[in-house]
């Protein structure tokens, strides 16, 4: 190299690469870079791109030094790093420019210099079309502008009228030609690369934002829709002091209750539990919940209804879905309630008198299993003060930190300390000794609790 | 979760060991898919290392009993605890399953 190229070639580099940088860094972070990129540009994009990609070129050309009256240079560049990242309209553009005033300045290597300017961008355009409109890695873009720039110097060699003076053009600037127009490359699609990935991630980022909303929108009218399956009002009973909870889990569950008035004046109480939770769960309960309603109306007993109602939710349950379910009724004298305990969670009687529990067993399956499931029906007494809580597994099997289970123990700990409470007040004991117990652990399934106490004498 | 299957005379013994809770439950669901997809005609579920089965438990072998009875398979459940039992008695699953004391005696029926 040259004694020129020694002494001032560090601060020229040094200007050079810092002029890259910033341009690389401004470019690419316009808001036109990304959609030319991205093949969704305008025209007044992409007539932006092709000036500031152009004046890029053109301080390529003043920025050089000469040596043996031809540039060092990164003319170049510009249309290169436009040609692969915008394609060949915005890069061949640039590159025009930068060739047209390449020619104007003349000297002996101008007609093959201007020439290989024209040509860069077409050829980096062309490359971003072969690599499906995306950039090219940026080794590979590194490895492209230093094949461009021997084809440049190559044309240097072929287009000429003294090939001793070019041969020696050649040998002098050809490394430096190369390696800069490499490092410039390098600079830049270090820099749009990062950019490209980070507006890319961003976006996907929002996409997925925008889903999540939308889900969760749907599963809020879901979950208002599912409220109105629940019954609005408890029907007052007479002889009766009834009320009801319901907390699913998630947005939706897969518990429900119901109170079905008939018109003799006996009500119909069902509380159920769709195994699993969520979205499958809740659409089972909605089928369930019509099925158990619509054939209660057919049936004086329970067991009738158990029975229809299994073998209409069996027909539509492929997925080895069920649902646990306590359909009793209750005489309109207030004394005695007919019950069929489909595979549901016994619930509790708190005896009043002798201060005992006892338990509803179950006398049938859950329904949606087998059709044609045979379905027992009982009975029980219910004396003045006497308290039954109907609940699902969500209340005993709530855990702590520990792992424990509220468990059936604790439940009946809390009857017994609130049996002269009115039902909507132990519901809220039951509540408050849960999350008790609970403290941070977070709600797992869907927990409901109907409690019917029998009205004392002084109350009738 | 572990789960061992064992073909012996024609049969095949899946071991379960641990929580058969929700997401104990797909694992158990995909095993015992295999096992049917294979073409195992009798399914004898070890629940000896079982401590804990939740209402979605049930359904994974709710399923897979529904999809064996199709193809006049049998799904034989064994040595269950106490509190596993209870579970499948509470929601009267008992009446539906075979279900045996020891693998041995599931093996003979």
């Amino acid at each position: 190299m040259s004694s020129i190229l020694e002494g001032e070639m560090w601060l020229h580099l040094f200007e050079m690469l810092c002029v890259i940088i910033v341009v690389a860094y401004f470019i690419s972070r316009t808001k036109a870079f990304f959609n030319v990129h991205e093949g969704k540009g305008t025209v007044i994009e992409k007539s932006f791109l092709i000036l500031l990609f152009g004046s890029l070129s053109i301080f390529g050309t003043l920025s050089g030094f000469e040596i043996l009256g031809a540039p060092v240079n990164i003319r170049d560049l510009g249309p290169l790093v436009a040609g692969i990242t915008c394609g060949p309209v915005v890069g061949g553009a640039a590159g025009i420019i930068g060739a047209v005033h390449r020619l104007s300045m003349g000297g002996f290597t101008c007609i093959p210099c201007s020439l290989a300017t024209a040509i860069s961008g077409f050829a980096g355009g062309t490359i971003y079309i072969l690599n499906k409109r995306k950039m090219l890695t940026v080794y590979k873009a590194v490895l492209f502008a230093a094949l461009f720039e021997c084809f440049h110097l190559i044309l240097v060699l072929c287009i000429n009228t003294n090939i001793d003076t070019a041969v020696s053009i050649v040998m002098q600037v050809g490394g430096p030609v190369v390696f800069f127009n490499a490092l410039g490359m390098f600079i830049f699609a270090k820099i749009a690369e990062n950019h490209l990935e980070e507006i890319r991630t961003s976006r996907e980022r929002d996409r997925y934002k925008d889903e999540l909303e939308r889900k969760r929108a749907e599963l809020k009218i879901a979950s208002e829709i599912q409220q109105q399956f629940l019954p609005k009002d408890i029907p007052p009973i007479t002889g009766y002091d009834l009320a009801a909870l319901s907390l699913p889990a998630r947005e939706i569950g897969g518990d429900f209750y119901d109170i079905i008035p008939f018109g003799n004046q006996n009500h119909g109480l069902v509380i159920a539990d769709v195994s699993g939770k969520s979205v499958p769960a809740a659409l089972f309960m909605a089928l369930s919940k019509i099925t158990v309603r619509s054939t209660a109306v057919w049936h004086q007993g329970t067991a009738g209804t158990m029975y229809d109602a299994n073998d209409l939710i069996t027909h539509e349950s492929d997925s080895g879905m069920f649902v646990t379910v306590f359909y009793g009724i209750l005489d309109r004298m207030g004394e005695r309630m007919i019950y069929t305990n489909a595979g549901h969670n016994p619930p509790i009687i708190f005896r009043k008198k002798e201060e005992q529990f006892e338990t509803l067993h179950q006398n049938g399956m859950a329904l949606g299993v087998m059709a044609g499931s045979e379905y027992g029906q009982d009975e029980v007494f219910l004396h003045p003060l006497d308290i039954i809580v109907f609940y699902t597994d969500g209340v005993t099997e709530a855990i702590n930190q520990d792992e424990e289970q509220f468990g059936v123990e604790r439940l009946k700990k809390v009857i017994r300390i609130s049996k002269d409470m009115r039902s909507q007040q132990i519901i809220e004991q039951i509540q408050g000794a849960m999350q008790t117990f609970c403290k941070e652990e977070p709600q797992f399934d869907d927990i409901t609790i109907m409690i019917l106490k029998a009205e004392g004498d002084d109350e009738k | 979760m572990k789960i061992e299957k064992e073909e012996i005379d024609g049969a095949v013994i899946v071991s379960i060991t641990g929580r058969i809770d929700t997401s104990g439950s797909s694992e158990v669901s995909d095993a015992l898919k295999t096992v049917i997809e294979s073409g195992m005609k009798k399914i004898i579920i070890n629940f000896s290392h079982v401590e804990y089965i939740s209402s979605s438990g049930l359904r994974v072998f709710i399923s897979a009993l529904k999809q064996l009875k199709g193809t006049d398979g049998s799904l034989i459940l064994c040595e269950l605890k106490p509190f596993v039992y209870e579970v499948f008695d509470l929601a009267g699953f008992t009446r539906i399953f075979v279900i045996c004391d020891t693998v041995a005696e599931a093996q003979k029926t």
